[in-house]
This record gives structure tokens, sequence and C-alpha cells, in this order.
């Protein structure tokens, strides 16, 4: 999720209201506060919904609504202005969407040129999905004439000096030598033109999604800014939306940039709040609260909705940098938290059931009684494997095992599921051999074969006089205690010691097995005293 | 007062045995019962007991190595000549050999050139090296200065065995004269033989003495005595087969679940994307669906009629605005290790959409995360949901506070929280004695775009945690491995009466 940093000081002067006052309230509002409150500073992590947040200034305007300082809809001045920008046919098919708009007399602070870059990255995340649906650009305008031009450029063609980078090179190097081109570079794989943004004398300002040019980097005498968002979906203006009025929120005066098509032209950025119109009851009914409509659209307000009951209803304008109103709960949850979770009455309902424990669940808890009674203690081993273990080791073929792979393992440790469970008892015996003998050991789990759940019993023991006899007890103690009538035949798993293994036969199916270990699977798990073992199948899902 | 065991052990002594193996091995004891005995004959001054701590090391693989190959050091030494350029180590062996070798002031570097400052006399490690290749020794036999050497250099390893001595004293020397003549000794009777297990022929046939501090009998004209015991020395460590205490956790969970009237319900491991995320909402290009985070597999599920969710995902309905975009069945087969137990959940609702529902689970999930001390690629998760006409937000806070409650966890506050697939959302605080207030799990109210689209008409109260953090704060653990690769002696250890 990600992290804003807020600098108590500059919070204090945005929201205008205490640092005590604040940081009580903060977390209320829906936010995770870093463990480690810095004499300065503290970082909060802001969920993944609230794209509008990720910013010093985007948290100062909430939190003004949340204090009750300053409520209701935010309205931000559009200048209408003389900067146009063109897009041409052949970026269409690349990376269609774009959104820009102009914000002048800033003075950027350190904490403000962080505060934007952080929201920036944070934007590219989340909305974003990694810059594919959406890459902001932000550029000191003074270095640039407009009007601009979007199009699709041939990657071999272009050369200029990328961000932070001080030759000149091919959009195509840039991929290929860029750090950001090596980041980011597989969102435009397949594309014959890449997008490219430039000035009115050609100077680059953009390549989205992967860099800026060096021309146009902000630093802290710039004073008016261009930004560019590009993308594929609606997202994009969203994203506009969220950059500008943070931005606003810093001093900024807003300015519109025309935005030329062959589809229709329109204006950027379009800061025009959506209408809703939202049932009181139906809050109610939701949260478990009794409001009345004004008190719901205070409520409202206080989230910096702009909200008017009427009758039985609110309406509700929500403010143009939201980005996850997508249905009335959503306002609603805003109204709870307004309200203060903590003020909600937390009470049981009256839904009258039966509790009733799953089969599998009642017959493993008669297994593990059985299990311990005959002295074995309980593990839970991992689920997931790996083939050298589970079969190498094992002397056993994965062939026809129906093991589950993963794709993309973390650690060749875990590359499969099991689909057995003795393999994971001899682990843990190798893990415990600085501990006294005899260990005995048993494991009731799910292992997975073709993809289905079957649940196993596994038990094994260690120490000098481990023997066939010991196992064969045990075997017949379990098939007693839990009524399965299997048929002991002569085993041929190589995981047992010829002549000294079964095979559990029920209805000429094999559901397990027991005996000896073979030595040379005692060898590969390190372990130096005999060893006996048993393993069944007794149900599946 | 000397017991049957004590005076054959003091006769061995008395011969010149001084170590309880081989008395133990002559005289047919368990070891422990002749420590016992000389424990006891030297509280009396019979004996002079000395414990001592013996140091025994031996080589580690990596040492043995070198006993045979040589340092690394030396071997270098041997290929400088007169002067070898440091360009030249290729040989990563050489490289910890380097270090040794300005160490030991064999050679210096000028100018980026190895050369040897003298003949490299054989080193005090290198002896022990070679008699620990013979066979592990008392590091007391051995130069102290050398071990130390070898030891931080992780090729030697070392481990510690007790060792008891006898001797017999003075007071010793006349005691077994006295006895010298009778194996009976002891009690003022020295007609009653002391016996330590008490015969079937003894208790059918003998003549106990009634009185109630009596301990003798009478058998065939005989007397015997049951040899008193220090009832107050340790006995051997024995342990009972048991549930695993992470278990004991689950099952207690599991009850207070079934207590408040739930149904536990099970899933598959392997699932299908549609169940595990798209069935809740979780638009297709969303980054917790990206390899980094979810073992996928390499194979398609058969999924059930898919046109009302992908009509949810692509245009909304129900209230909502949807996603947008284009919903692809393909992306949604895509076969995955279950991220959580939601996906089990929202497939027994689809299957039970009438009112009421309660059911829970607690289960295996999957994240595709490195494993640490507090990240396990697997761990269980609980998740319990109620569905009914008429329940709120406020029900599920009621709900929350009592299962926090029973979990023992008196004191619950509330937090906006957020989960792309509930909405309200919120995260449940517990308090606890030195740390604070702890974050516990995570709950809410299924969005209507996930209920909608499967007729589930009423509101669904949902919450989950997991299992293995409360582990931590319930079993005191730091290391969540510990729960799934078991140290046994922490298995043995910890008792069926821990409180949870």
């Amino acid at each position: 999720m990600p992290v804003v940093r807020l600098y108590y000081e500059d919070m204090e002067r945005l929201i205008g209201a205490s640092r005590d006052t604040i940081m009580g309230r903060l977390a209320m509002m829906g936010a995770d506060i870093g463990k480690r409150a810095e004499e300065e500073h503290v970082d909060v992590e802001f969920f993944p919904d609230r794209p509008d947040l990720y910013s010093a200034e985007g948290v100062a305007r909430a939190m003004q609504g949340f204090l009750g300082l300053k409520t209701g809809l935010v309205e931000y001045p559009i200048v209408e202005g003389p900067i146009v920008l063109q897009v041409e046919e052949s970026v269409k098919s690349v990376r269609p969407i774009i959104g820009c708009a102009v914000v002048r007399g800033l003075s950027f602070t350190s904490e403000a040129i962080e505060s934007l870059m952080g929201l920036q990255e944070d934007l590219h995340w989340g909305l974003g999905r990694n810059r594919r649906k959406v890459a902001i650009g932000v550029h000191d305008l003074s270095r640039v004439t407009p009007p601009f031009r979007y199009f699709g450029e041939d990657p071999d063609m272009r050369k200029f000096v990328p961000l932070d980078f001080a030759e000149e090179m091919s959009m195509k190097d840039i991929i290929i030598r860029h750090p950001k081109g090596k980041g980011y570079g597989h969102i435009l794989v397949g594309c014959k033109r890449y997008p490219l943004i430039v000035d009115c004398n050609d100077q680059v300002l953009s390549f989205p999604p992967i860099i800026n040019g060096q021309l146009t980097s902000v630093t802290e005498e710039t004073e008016d800014l261009f930004i560019d968002v590009t993308g594929t979906d609606g997202m994009v203006h969203k994203a506009l939306n969220i950059v500008v009025t943070s931005l606003a929120e810093r001093g900024g005066r807003i300015e519109s940039v025309l935005v030329k098509r062959s589809e229709g032209d329109f204006i950027s950025p379009n800061l025009q709040p959506s209408a809703w119109t939202v049932s009181v009851a139906e809050a109610n009914k939701l949260i478990g609260f009794d409001l009345t409509a004004q008190e719901l659209a205070e409520c409202l307000e206080r989230m910096r909705f702009g909200a008017i009951a009427k009758g039985r209803e609110v309406r509700v304008l929500v403010p143009a940098y939201r980005a996850d109103i997508m249905h009335s709960w959503d306002i609603f949850e805003d109204a709870a938290k307004a309200y203060g979770f903590d003020r909600l009455e937390a009470r049981l309902p009256r839904t009258v059931t039966v509790g009733r424990a799953h089969p599998s669940e009642v017959q493993k808890a008669e297994i593990r009684e059985v299990m311990a009674g005959l002295g074995y203690l309980e593990t839970m081993p991992f689920t997931l494997t790996n083939e050298k273990v589970h079969f190498q080791w094992m002397r056993r073929s994965p062939e026809g095992a129906g093991a589950v792979a993963v794709m993309h393992p973390i650690s060749e440790l875990h590359t499969i599921l099991r689909t057995s469970l003795l393999s994971s008892l001899l682990e843990i015996f190798a893990m415990n051999q600085h501990h006294p003998l005899p260990q005995r050991i048993f494991a009731a789990g799910d292992v997975v074969v073709e993809k289905k759940t079957r649940m196993h019993l596994a038990a094994a023991g260690i120490h000098s006089g481990a023997n066939f006899s010991e196992i064969r007890s045990a075997v017949d103690a379990v098939l007693r205690e839990l009524a399965i009538k299997a048929e002991i035949v002569p085993s041929q798993d190589g995981a047992l010691l010829p002549g000294r293994g079964g095979d559990l036969l029920v209805e000429g199916l094999r559901i397990g097995c027991f005996g000896e270990l073979h030595p040379l699977v005692l060898k590969s798990f390190g372990l130096e005293q005999p060893a006996v073992g048993l393993e069944l199948e007794w149900g599946e899902l | 007062m000397l017991s049957e065991n004590d005076v054959k052990v003091l006769k061995a002594i008395s011969e010149g045995d001084s170590d309880p193996q081989s008395i133990a091995e002559k005289l047919g004891m368990k070891v422990e019962a002749v420590r016992a005995s000389a424990d006891a004959l030297g509280e009396q001054g019979i004996i002079q007991v000395t414990k001592s701590v013996e140091e025994i090391v031996s080589l580690t693989e990596e040492g043995t190595k070198y006993a045979k190959e040589g340092l690394p050091e030396r071997n270098l030494f041997q290929s400088l000549g007169s002067g070898k350029p440091m360009s030249e180590l290729k040989d990563p062996a050489h490289k910890i050999g380097l270090g040794w070798l300005r160490k030991k002031g064999w050679a210096t570097i000028q100018g980026g050139e190895i050369k040897p400052l003298n003949s490299a006399l054989k080193g005090k490690d290198e002896e022990i090296l070679q008699v620990l290749l013979a066979g592990a020794k008392s590091s007391a036999e051995l130069d102290k200065k050398g071990l130390a050497d070898l030891k931080s250099r992780g090729l030697v390893a070392s481990s510690k065995s007790k060792e008891w001595r006898y001797e017999i004293t003075e007071e010793g020397i006349s005691r077994i004269k006295g006895t010298e003549r009778t194996i009976t000794v002891g009690i003022s009777a020295a007609i009653a033989q002391g016996i330590t297990q008490i015969s079937s022929d003894l208790i059918k046939n003998g003549e106990w003495g009634k009185e109630s501090t009596d301990n003798w009998v009478k058998l065939d004209g005989k007397l015997y005595t049951a040899r008193p015991y220090d009832v107050t020395l340790a006995a051997d460590r024995i342990f009972p087969g048991k549930k695993h205490p992470y278990q004991r956790l689950i099952d207690f969970m599991r009850e207070i679940m079934l207590e408040m009237g739930f149904v536990e319900i099970k899933g598959q491991i392997v699932q299908s994307s549609f169940w595990n995320f798209d069935a809740l909402f979780q638009p297709q290009d969303h980054p917790a669906r990206e390899m980094q985070d979810t073992f996928y597999l390499d194979s398609l599920a058969d999924i059930p009629d898919y046109s009302r969710v992908k009509e949810m995902h692509e245009c909304g309905g129900a209230g909502s605005a949807g996603w947008g975009g284009c919903w692809k069945p393909e992306v949604a087969r895509q076969e995955v290790l279950r991220t959580h137990t939601t996906g089990v959940t929202i497939k027994y609702l689809a299957e039970h959409p009438e009112p009421p529902v309660k059911a829970f689970g607690i289960d295996r999930v999957y994240r595709r995360e490195a494993i640490d001390a507090t990240h396990t690629p697997e761990f269980e998760q609980l998740e319990g949901i109620v569905m009914d006409r008429d329940v709120t937000f406020s029900h599920l806070l009621g709900i929350l506070k009592e299962f926090y409650a029973k979990m023992g966890f008196e004191e619950v506050r509330f937090r906006p929280g957020y989960f792309p697939y509930t909405e309200p959302s919120v995260e449940p605080e517990v308090f606890i004695d030195g740390l604070g207030w702890v974050e516990l799990g995570g709950a809410g109210v299924f969005r209507k775009e996930v209920t909608a689209p499967f007729g589930i008409e009423h509101p669904v109260l949902a919450w989950g945690l997991g299992v293995s953090r409360v582990a931590m704060l319930k079993l005191g653990l730091k290391d969540l491995r510990l729960l799934y690769q078991s140290d046994i002696e922490w298995l043995r250890i910890t008792p069926v009466s821990i409180k949870l």
C-alpha cells in the first residue's frame, strides 16, 4: 500500500489544526499509521481505493472536513487557457487517452516537491497498474513553447536527452539502456510506434509511459507546470484531477488546455463533480445507525462531498478527484466513517442457526486421538514441497503421481504440492537429530493429487530398535480404530525395504503402505538410525 | 545406610573402576543407577566424586577437507614462488587463504604482488588438523590458541561431555571390610534382604508387616525389605503423544465458531481464478492478481456460467458502475493455489443463496512470499460469514466483539479499513498487554457487485484473520516456521494445559 510521508509542520499549516488533533483522528479516517513516528514526520499508509489521499495536500483536504474545519465540496476554479495539444492518429493504437492541464503560480518547497513526486509514483502503482493504464508527466512549462503535439513516433528516428541522463538517446536505446526503459519497456512490446509529446520546436517533453525529457525537469525555481497524463482508459482523467487539485491546494491556479482530436476536441481538465441521489433508508439499513436525511448530509459534507437533504433522500456531489465511488454503498461507508466507527453500536444479530463441524474434521479429531494414544506427536508440515525430496529421495517415481506444480516457485524447496505425507515426516526427523530418540510423529492433513484435495494420515518412528513389527502393530491399531477393512500385500514401494513393507488395499485399490524405510531413503534425508513409517488415505473432499 | 546396589557399586570402585560407564557394564546395571548409587556413597563420604566437563573436538566437513588437502594459505604459499601478482588469484579458496597468509605473517602484499616473507613453519593449527583427522579428541590435549583459530574458521566443532570419576576414601575402605562378609546391608536388621521389584509371589504368598511404618515381608522363612528410594530424585523424562499446540489453537477457534452457531465449510486447495478473484469482483488487471503474489498453475479450470459476473465487471449492475474494460473468461479459468478462503465462501453462498446462512472455515491459504520468521508461503486463515435479512454493519461489529472476547481479547476497537470485496470495511484491533493495540484480521459487508451476480439478495457480513498471527500471540512464537517445521523438543515440552 502507498506510504505517504507527512511532515507535521507542513500538515499543521495546510490543515490549520495542531499536530495532536490531526494525529488523534487520522487513523479513524482510514489510515495505517507507521509504528515509528519520527521527530518531524510520520509515514502513513493509505488504502488503494483512495488515490486522492496519496499526497500531503489530499490528506489535508480530507482531514479539514473530517475535523469539521472546512466541510462540503471544494470548488476549484479553472482559468481558460490558450494552450493547445494536438492528438495525432498515429498514437491511437498505442496509447489513445490523454488528459492535460497547466498549473501556474506555484512556489515549490522541498516538501511540496517530495509530495508531488510521491503522489506521481503512487498513482502510477495503484490507479496506473504500474504505468500500464496511467502514466503522469510533470513539466516546467517555461522551458518549452506550445502548441504541443502527442503522436506515435518511429522508435529509431527520434533522439533526445532523457531525465537523469546527459546524452541524447534514441527511444529504442532508452528502452534498452535507461533504468525506466528497462522497468517499463514491456508495456510497449509489439508497438511499431512509441508515444511522444513535443512542443512547437520539436523539443521532447515526454515519452510516455517511460520517461520525461531532461529539458522540462521540475526544480525549486519552477513556477508553472504543464501536466500530461496518458493511458488506456478513463482513469487517466481521474489521475489528472487528483494531481491538479492537490497542486491547487498548494496555491496553484489551474488553467485548462484545449485537446484537439479527430473524434472531437475537449477542454482538460474537467473537474465537474458527478451527481448521485442516495436513499437515507438504504444507508441506515446497511450501516445500522438511524440518521435523518439532514444528519446523513452533514456526515457526507465532512467527507468533502456536496450533500443536500431532500425528503428521504440526499443529493450527493462526488468530487472529481474521487476514484472509488462506484456504488451508493461506497458513499454510505464514508458517512459511517464521518459518523465514527467508535460511535456505532456493536450488537449481535438475531440470526438463529445451529453450528455443525465438517465431517472430515470430526474424523481428523478421531485420528488424532488414536495417534496420540499410540504415543505419536502431531506435526503440521507444509503442503508445498519439491520433487527431489518428495520423489527422488523417497525412491518413488513422479510419473503418474499427479503432483501439482506451481508455475513460478519462489524457492526450489517449494515447487509442488505434496501427494503424500511421509517424506515431510522424514524431513522433520532430519531437523531433529539433536533431540533424544525414540521419536514418533504423525500428521493428518491434506494432499493434492490431480488437483483434488485428499486426506491422508502418516506416522513414523525413528530409533535404534525401530522395526517392522512396531509399525505393523500401529497399522493394525489404526485400521481397527478407523474401521478400515484393508487387505495387506507385499509392497513394491521404493521407499520401503523389500520384504519389510506392505501395501494396504481396499477393494483392490491401494490406499496406503507401511514398513521399514529403505536405508537409501534414510541416507538421502541424512538419517542414521532405522525408521519405520505408515501412510494411508482416509477421505477426500 | 547402603542398598544392595550401593554395595555392588562400592565394591567395583574399591576394585579400581572409576567411571560410571565401565562400572555399569561390569555390573550389568544402568548407568543412571550407578550414578545414583555413587552420589549416595559420595554424600556419606565413602567415596569421592569428581565431576568434570570435557570438551570433545572434531573436524567439520570443511576441516576434514583442509586436513587432507592442506589449509588454503599453505596451498597458496606453496604456489607463490618468489612472488605472485594479486590478479592471478582466481581460485576462491586462495582468496580465503590470502587473509590468513598475511595474518600469519608468511607473506606481504607490495605493489599488487604477494611476496613470501619467511619459510612458513608448520603452525599449531595444522598440527591439530592432522591429529583430529585420526578422530575426535579432548580439547585439553590440544594447543589452545591453535584450536581457537580453527574454531573461529569453522573447521572444528566441539561438544561438551560430562565426566564422573569415583575414588574410594579411607572411610570407604573401612566400610568395605564391614560388608564383605554378607551382601545384605543397610537397615538395622542385617538379615533383611533389600529388594527393588515387588514380585507377584511376594504379594500372593508373602507375610507383610501391618504397621504403617513396617517395611518387611517374610517369604519361605526369609526376611525381605523393599529398598527405600530417594523419592525426591528426578526420573527419566517421558512425554505423551499429543495434538500439535497449533492444532489445539485451531480447534479452540473452531469450537468458538461452532458455539456461535456457524457451519464448517471446506473447499479445494486448487481453485480457478474465477472463484478466487473474479467472483469477488477483483478486476482482472488488479495488482494482487499478479504472478508476484499468487502461485499460478499451468492449467485451466472449468468454470460455471459466468455471464452475470462478466456483465458486472464490464458494465456494472445492482446500482454499480462496474469496472469497464473487457472481462476475459480465459483469465478466469487460470488455476491458482487459493490465496484466501473467501473463494470457498462465495462458492458456498452461491450454492446456498437462501437466508439465513452462517458459515466458517479454517484452512490453509497460499501466498507467493519468501519464507522468513514472520512469513510463510502457506498459512491458516479463519473466515466467517453471516448472511440474513436485515443484518447490518453494526451487527458485524457485534459479532466481531463477541468472537474476539471468546478468543480472550476483551478489548476490541474498530478502524476503517479497505478490502477489495467488502464495503464498508473495518480493521479490528485488540489490546494486548505489553504490545498495545494490535491489528488482527479484517472484516466488512460483501459488495453488491460480489453478491448480486449469484442471486444473493441479503447482506453478507464477513470477517477473516490469519491464525498463525494469533499463534504468535497465544503461543509466544517468534518464528512462524516452528509451526510447520517443528522442533520435536518444543512439541514435547509445550503442555496441553497451555493457556490459549
